[in-house]
């Protein structure tokens, strides 16, 4: 190694295994193990910039591919509400239905895609983009519950909500044991 | 737990070691970072295309933009133009559309936010020849109300950045629209 080159790097101990694997992952791409690792710490030092860590990047990269192999697509929030607002009147009832099925579906596929899919499940109402401004989950040996609040939905954006979360809970194995449900207020509990 | 000294550019190690030392230790952290990395190959995906997409999804939400499946959204849609009636519906699929031209105003920002948020096109194409511009998109044969829908909000997006439709054709899976430069744009 030339003096001027390493006078512009530093050596960083880090574990054993991993640096194999990355060394591995390095070859497969055909870049230096040296290019390779500046490319991780420059995510990682972008990452932080965005006041984020890698791993809730990541973790937040696969709920967005959940949502993709769900068939969903980003639509203006405008039009949502006014489809539902001039929809649920009439027909709430199968509007319910229709959200509680879908629920069910991705019930289904976290089951399949995550070892921990209820963590997934949270992670995917936190992240999920529906205007849900805090999600909490409680969960210990024999119910699991959920608080949604967010202060700018509808009653009926609030109901639908609701029925997706009991359709993707009862695809998880639960049964819904209590429900509460108000304006921009979501409370669910679950048994095993 | 056997150790290895990796080198790293000087820049990238002093900002890691910054970063660091405001969550714990060097090692710890670079720990964490390099088992993410793993994971991100395991995954199959690279690290900036993660991070693309993150600033992808903020920029979506400042931009007003929900994700919702398809199926609800084609679904709603429907019941709405059966219930409200075609007018009414395409006004507001228009008129969300204009906003949306001028929230971007600009013809080449607006192409890549189509691109981007609205993943379920096989193809957006914008091409501009003189004063025309042809507007090609293709998509998924999901339902007949959703094309005829969009292909007004995408009207009125381009009417906000100042061109007028001529003409188009839409039916399901394709929306093929020609415009002009709007007098006085």
């Amino acid at each position: 190694m030339s003096k001027e080159r390493s006078r512009n790097q530093k050596l960083i101990r880090a574990p054993a295994d991993l640096v194999s694997k990355l060394n591995e992952a390095a070859n497969r791409e055909g870049k230096t193990f040296y290019n390779y690792v500046s490319e991780i710490f420059e995510q990682a030092v972008r990452a932080y910039e965005m006041n984020h860590s890698l791993k809730e990047i990541i973790d937040n990269y696969e709920i967005l591919e959940v949502h993709k192999e769900a068939g969903a697509i980003f639509t203006p929030r405008d039009i949502l509400d006014h489809l539902i607002k001039k929809t649920y009147q009439e027909d709430g009832k199968s509007l319910q239905q229709l959200w509680y099925q879908t629920g069910k579906w991705y019930g289904i596929y976290l089951k399949e895609k995550f070892e921990d899919s209820l963590q997934a499940f949270h992670h995917l109402l936190k992240e999920g983009r529906w205007d849900l401004n805090q999600v909490f989950m409680k969960r210990n040996q024999k119910t699991i519950e959920f608080r949604c609040v967010s202060a700018f939905i509808s009653q009926e954006r609030t109901m639908l909500i609701k029925k997706f979360i009991e359709g993707a809970m009862h695809s998880l194995g639960y049964k819904t044991q209590e429900t509460e449900c108000f304006k921009g207020i979501i409370r669910l509990k679950f048994s095993p | 737990m056997k150790r290895k000294l990796l080198a790293a550019r000087l820049d990238l190690a002093d900002k890691i070691s910054e970063i660091a030392s405001r969550k714990g230790t060097l090692y710890d952290y670079v720990n964490d970072i390099l088992e993410q990395a793993i994971r991100a190959e395991e995954l199959g995906i690279r690290l900036k295309e993660v991070l693309d997409d993150r600033w992808l999804i903020k920029t979506a939400r400042d931009a007003g933009f929900i994700v919702i499946p398809k199926k609800i959204i084609c679904e709603l849609a429907e019941q709405a133009y059966a219930k409200l009636g075609k007018k009414k519906m395409k006004k507001l699929w228009y008129e969300t559309g204009q906003w949306y031209g001028k929230y971007y105003d600009d013809l080449k920002e607006f192409e890549k936010a189509v691109k981007r948020y609205f993943w379920d096109l096989s193809e957006f194409k914008l091409a501009k020849k003189g004063e025309n511009l042809t507007l090609t998109c293709l998509s998924s044969k999901y339902s007949e109300v959703y094309p005829e829908l969009f292909s007004k909000f995408l009207e009125g997006a381009l009417n906000a950045l100042g061109y007028s439709l001529e003409e188009g054709e839409v039916s399901k899976g394709i929306i093929s629209l020609r415009f002009s430069k709007s007098k006085g744009k």
